[in-house]
């Protein structure tokens, strides 16, 4: 029956939302990482290159910042700078850790 | 019987209020003096009774004085406003008097020289009828200055008002120069027009003077009675902006941000901010933030971004989109962060609407 043939089709891949840390020196260098290798190395460079970008530039705004945060539908990107560099969290929305109080930034 | 003058003294410290109190008691008119502790119960209580000077503090905590007396000046123009701030800051002082404020006056000063203060709030209280200069039958400055051009006389006029005080210099009925509020020439001159009361001394003439004023000054006072025209009577669509101005104004005051800036996220449109200063850099890094966290979630797949957050020791900043512009939000360090992208939203609403 022409039915039962719905089952035959392929599920579609399912991707699943990275999560996991990574620290990131002041040039932009992976030191450290917990996201899965599922993530290539070069989206971790990326998001580090930007997220360092983004720290510099609001510098260089006169509002410079020790914490980010990028919310999006499905994933939160936190970042918290570390002498020029930064420890950036990655989880899915609802994993999404609450970020600590800013008065308690250690820098 | 004639009703006592109202007075409205807001400031973070209750301490300070009651030495507020004491001091503005003595005053001669003996006015009804009232205190308040926060910018948000000031304008609830300047929105349900008449006061005729509100006395406000600057550096408080989330609604600040200027924040308080940029909403004020617009909701109620008849109210006379005074500044006084413990923070000798020529910033802060520039800042004030851009908003309008009648006075400026620092709380060490207050203490020194009471008497001073006392007579410059008494003056303000105005029981001048209405405005005007006194000494004169004339009912503003341009007639002073008028008349004593149409006698052809050489002096310097000396006009006080409140603590501020400004120099007119005339020379065989010429205008010759004017100095006022840091200013001087024609500058000078269009800020002395505004002055709404004051007296005038006429002062021995300086023959020698340096004549700065070249312009011919029909021309100047023309052009500057078009400007007090055109303020005084808006058009309608100026009106809509005031309006709208005012709105979005209180509601950044109710909402208890900092400062907002709107960033079109068309490159070729300006930003506009208000509560802080250099609004084109903070635009720039606003774009760049924008533009990075998008490519990021595409890299990602993470959806659609819906904000950004940051924050440093001294405050919160979230970013969000409404209307094709972004809206760059500051909120105090204390401000609640799960409620700051409701409360931006909310804000960034109202502002685009």
């Amino acid at each position: 029956m022409g039915i039962l043939n719905w089952f035959d089709k392929p599920a579609p891949d399912v991707q699943k939302l990275a999560a996991g840390s990574f620290t990131v020196d002041r040039h932009g260098n992976v030191l450290t990482t917990t996201v899965g290798s599922a993530y290539p190395q070069w989206l971790l460079d990326d998001t580090a290159r930007e997220v360092l970008s983004l720290f510099r530039g609001a510098r260089e705004a006169q509002m410079p910042l020790t914490g980010l945060e990028l919310h999006y539908a499905g994933l939160n990107i936190t970042a918290r700078e570390m002498q020029g560099g930064a420890i950036i969290f990655v989880a899915p929305q609802k994993a999404a850790a609450a970020p600590a109080p800013a008065q308690k930034d250690p820098a | 019987m004639a009703t006592r003058d109202k007075i409205l003294v807001l400031d973070d410290e209750n301490d300070w209020l009651e030495v507020c109190r004491e001091y503005l008691s003595q005053l001669p008119s003996k006015p009804d003096i009232r205190t308040v502790l926060s910018g948000t119960g000031a304008m609830a209580l300047l929105d349900a009774e008449p006061f005729r000077l509100l006395v406000c503090d600057l550096k408080m905590p989330r609604m600040d004085g200027l924040q308080v007396l940029s909403v004020v000046r617009r909701r109620f123009p008849e109210l006379r406003t005074v500044a006084l701030t413990g923070f000798s800051d020529e910033d802060f002082r520039s800042r004030a008097y851009e908003l309008g404020v009648d006075l400026f006056w620092l709380k060490s000063d207050m203490q020194q020289n009471p008497q001073m203060f006392l007579e410059c709030i008494e003056s303000l209280l105005g029981h001048e009828d209405g405005g005007g200069f006194r000494d004169v039958k004339a009912k503003n400055l341009l007639d002073v200055i008028r008349v004593e051009m149409a006698l052809g006389n050489s002096s310097v006029l000396r006009i006080t008002s409140g603590w501020q005080v400004a120099h007119v210099w005339i020379k065989d009925g010429q205008l010759v120069d004017v100095r006022a509020e840091g200013a001087d020439g024609e500058a000078a001159l269009r800020r002395l027009l505004n002055w709404k009361s004051g007296t005038f001394e006429s002062l021995p003439s300086e023959p020698s003077h340096v004549r700065i004023i070249t312009r011919s000054v029909d021309a100047i006072l023309i052009e500057s009675a078009q400007t007090v025209e055109k303020a005084e009577n808006p058009t309608p669509k100026q009106e809509e902006e005031e309006t709208r101005f005012v709105n979005r104004l209180t509601a950044v005051a109710c909402e208890g941000a900092e400062f907002v800036v709107t960033v079109p996220v068309k490159k070729n449109e300006a930003a506009k901010g208000w509560g802080i200063k250099d609004v084109d850099r903070l635009a720039a890094w606003v774009r760049q933030a924008e533009k990075s966290a998008r490519r990021l979630g595409e890299k990602f797949n993470a959806g659609p971004l819906t904000h950004i957050t940051g924050h440093n020791l001294e405050r919160h900043l979230l970013l969000t989109q409404e209307g094709g512009r972004i809206f760059a939000v500051g909120w105090p360090l204390d401000a609640d962060p799960g409620r700051l992208f409701e409360q931006s939203k909310r804000l960034a609403e109202t502002w685009a609407s």
